[in-house]
């Protein structure tokens, strides 16, 4: 451990570069990354904003939130009934852990609102004040008529855009976020798959490749747009530039993704618990670190590649624990962190997180092979940043809302959809492609789409040379293996199926760690 | 001691433990009685903990403890933009 | 359960390694990738064909009397798992190359405190060679020989 302590302390004067304007505020030192062995950080002009009285340094194109953390705040506000101090956590205006009032206006999430010069924030607390200022109305609703609709702008929803678009069909592809791409603009490292397949390429590189593709081939994007809800015959509504619109579309294809699995301990909603994939996002997105000793709670490939990211942006990881007896993600990502001296402890799991207004440390203990603690096993381990890397759960309230049939499949991370081997749901032109049709990679999420977005051309217009060739090719690479019983006799070939890359093994998808408190009960994979 | 399993909602495991032994015990009637998942993230952070917890508790499968059901809007909404709809087309 | 699975950490016995002549003959790939990826870039970032697979989840199968123990495949794995080594170095020293993603790039000649598996400190050495392609750097150092099979990484000395 010591060795590791020193690497990175001495490492640590090449990262942070001290705040060169005396007037930044908030007691903390510099968090933003100027330097780093992958990535670039063209950060815009520097400018300022108010935060309770006092200036915040930010730089154009950061999130107030972002700005506000790398200036060392950490409780952003209150939560409503018990009063808790709450920290930045999802990142990506999932959770409302980063409400705030901007300029007036109450429960703004800072963590999507970017930052602008002379902006006042002020943190509301538990019981947030009428608005200060007149709000306004909305502008006028609108409805439009489009044929396909790709709901998520994520490798799936690219691919499915891209493939129908090049065919001729009018897509609009809606996300979120301002930059497309989803999670891939958070991998820095490079991806294993086929040569082919662009292997060994980094994700980040992967996604700005299919987001100029969709470009070129008339995709019509639509990024800082909020799907609200599906209505029938297959029209969904969507705030889009303070506008309600409502679109009639022929077809969609839902890619909406994963949230990331939330796990109970004592204390877990301090600030300093944080998802990985928020972690994900402020480091690697923003070019913030979230703090300077990191416990990782799972050792799936998602816990040992954002630890192996933590040490490259100078961050020390200073133990991954896991709950299983073995570790969850690939040797070779376990390796990775071991040779930079970062412990894995296997049959761990976190009792609680230490701390009153910030996490201050944790206190983890052994399970035995029926997941119960052991007694007097208890330690202490010191940092200031809990890391949960403890698996994604499809994201299908969309698909809910739509109908459509849904099953539970552990090993797909929870509630999917039944599908056709084409990717269309139990709903005749809804499909849906990537984690949100349960857990996998990448990779498997961009054939998922070519699929998808080859099927739906068909259904809607006529089969092509380029759908064929686009879902023979994408089918080449996935190997289905039928994951539930209940419906594989139905003559619509509706079911969960597991696409896995190749013959790849199971661990792709694999829950990496369960509490402590798991479960009987629960058919869970 | 504070573990929680709806961040939104500010619900602890200790209450829906609590919630269960009285008899609440499928994911509705959670939901019903006390919020779990009715706030902002509706409930994408807080249903697979209450899963578990529920299958914990109870020993029921997970199609036992039913699926609460989602409707729109799927994530937070201003009043203004709801208010944006014009008298005339309400009536549409 | 293999030991790696619990550790993380791989042993001579896991890997396929070359026999004692091959290995006194000069330079020659070690790969510690033991399990199952569906992954392939050694095959292709090899130019004399040393790498093979049949499978793509296969693990690489080299065949040591064709490879040179020249690097190519060093920076191109994603797993970071290729190394290489020479035990004809020297009478005493051997050298081995790893990949590096971290800051503080360190210079041909540069003493650097060479670490193991587990990221413990096992002997200073000095930097032969400095190799980049992408972002992942090659760097050789020269160690004592009973440290050929430990060595796998390195730390910056301020």
């Amino acid at each position: 451990m010591l060795t590791f302590f020193l690497i990175f302390h001495n490492l640590r004067k090449y990262f942070y570069r001290k705040p060169k304007l005396e007037n930044t505020v908030l007691e903390m030192s510099e968090r933003r990354i100027f330097e780093h062995p992958i990535l670039d950080f063209d950060r815009g002009d520097e400018f300022y904003f108010d935060f309770e009285g006092e200036k915040v340094k930010a730089y154009e194109g950061e999130t107030v939130a972002s700005a506000l953390y790398a200036d060392g705040l950490r409780k952003f506000t209150e939560s409503k009934k018990l009063e808790r101090p709450r920290g930045f956590f999802c990142a990506i205006g999932k959770c409302s852990s980063c409400i705030m009032s901007v300029d007036g206006r109450p429960h703004v999430r800072t963590c999507v609102t970017q930052a602008e010069e002379g902006m006042e924030v002020k943190r509301h607390g538990s019981k947030p004040k009428f608005p200060e200022v007149d709000i306004g109305r909305g502008k006028e609703r609108k409805e439009k008529k489009i044929e396909i609709a790709v709901i998520g702008g994520g490798p799936a929803g690219l691919m499915a855009a891209i493939v129908s678009a090049r065919n001729g069909a009018d897509v609009h592809l809606f996300d979120e976020g301002d930059d497309l791409g989803g999670q891939l603009v958070k991998q820095t490292h490079q991806f294993f798959g086929s040569h082919e397949e662009d292997a060994g390429t980094r994700g980040i590189e992967i996604g700005k490749e299919l987001v100029e593709e969709a470009r070129d081939v008339g995709v019509n994007i639509h990024t800082e747009t909020k799907v609200l809800g599906y209505y029938e015959e297959k029209k969904i509504t969507v705030e889009e530039e303070g506008r309600l619109t409502i679109y009639d579309t022929e077809g969609i294809v839902y890619a909406g993704g994963a949230i990331e699995n939330y796990l109970s301990f004592e204390n877990n909603d301090l600030p300093g618990v944080y998802g990985a994939g928020g972690v994900q996002t402020l480091m690697n997105e923003e070019g913030i670190v979230p703090g300077d000793k990191v416990l990782m709670v799972g050792s799936g490939n998602v816990g040992v590649i954002v630890s192996y990211q933590l040490l490259q942006a100078g961050v020390d990881v200073v133990e991954v624990i896991e709950a299983l007896p073995e570790i969850g993600g690939y040797q070779v990502h376990a390796s990775k962190i071991r040779r930079a001296g970062v412990p894995i402890s296997t049959a761990h799991t976190i009792k609680k997180a230490i701390g009153e207004e910030k996490v201050e440390g944790a206190v983890v203990q052994k399970i035995d092979e029926n997941w119960e603690p052991v007694e007097g096993t208890e330690r202490e381990v010191e940092c200031d940043v809990i890391c949960l890397a403890v698996g994604l759960s499809p994201d299908t309230g969309f698909l809910r809302q739509a109908d459509c049939e849904m099953e539970y499949i552990g090993e797909l991370g929870g509630y999917v959809p039944l599908r056709t081997e084409d990717m269309m749901t139990t709903r005749r032109g809804i499909y849906v492609a990537g984690d949100a049709a349960g857990i996998e990679e990448a990779t498997v999420a961009a054939l998922e789409g070519k699929i998808a977005g080859a099927a739906l051309f068909e259904d809607l217009r006529e089969e092509t040379e380029d759908t064929r060739k686009s879902k023979e090719e994408a089918k080449e690479g996935l190997v289905p293996v039928v994951l539930s019983m209940r419906r594989c006799a139905d003559d619509w070939g509706l079911r969960p199926i597991l696409l896995n890359h190749k013959k790849g093994d199971l661990r792709m998808s694999r829950i990496s760690i369960l509490p402590s408190s798991f479960t009987k009960g629960v058919n869970c994979g | 001691m504070t573990t929680v399993v709806c961040r939104c909602e500010d619900i602890t495991e200790e209450d829906i433990v609590e919630a269960i032994e009285k008899g609440y015990d499928e994911l509705e009637k959670l939901k019903r009685h006390l919020r779990l998942g009715m706030g902002p993230c509706q409930g994408k952070t807080c249903l697979p903990l209450a899963r578990r917890i529920l299958g914990r508790e109870t020993g029921k499968s997970v199609e036992e403890m039913g699926d609460p059901t989602s409707r729109p809007p799927s994530q937070p909404v201003s009043f203004s933009l709801l208010a944006s709809l014009e008298e005339s087309e309400v009536d549409e | 359960m293999s030991r790696y699975e619990r550790t993380g950490v791989v042993k001579k016995d896991d890997l396929q390694i070359p026999d004692e002549e091959r290995l006194e003959e000069g330079p020659v790939v070690v790969m510690e990738c033991v399990e199952n990826i569906p992954c392939n870039p050694c095959v292709e970032a090899c130019s004399f064909g040393a790498v093979e697979m049949e499978e793509i989840t296969d693990t690489p199968d080299v065949d040591f009397d064709t490879c040179t123990g020249c690097g190519l495949c060093v920076t191109e794995c994603p797993g970071l798992a290729i190394f290489v080594i020479d035990c004809s170095y020297s009478e005493e020293k051997c050298v081995v190359t790893v990949p590096y993603e971290y800051l503080s790039i360190p210079d041909e000649g540069d003493e650097v405190m060479a670490l193991d598996k587990k990221g413990e400190k096992v002997e200073k050495a000095e930097v032969t060679s400095v190799r980049k392609s992408g972002k992942t750097y090659a760097i050789t150092l020269e160690v004592d020989k009973e440290n050929v099979w430990n060595v796998r990484g390195l730390e910056v000395i301020e």
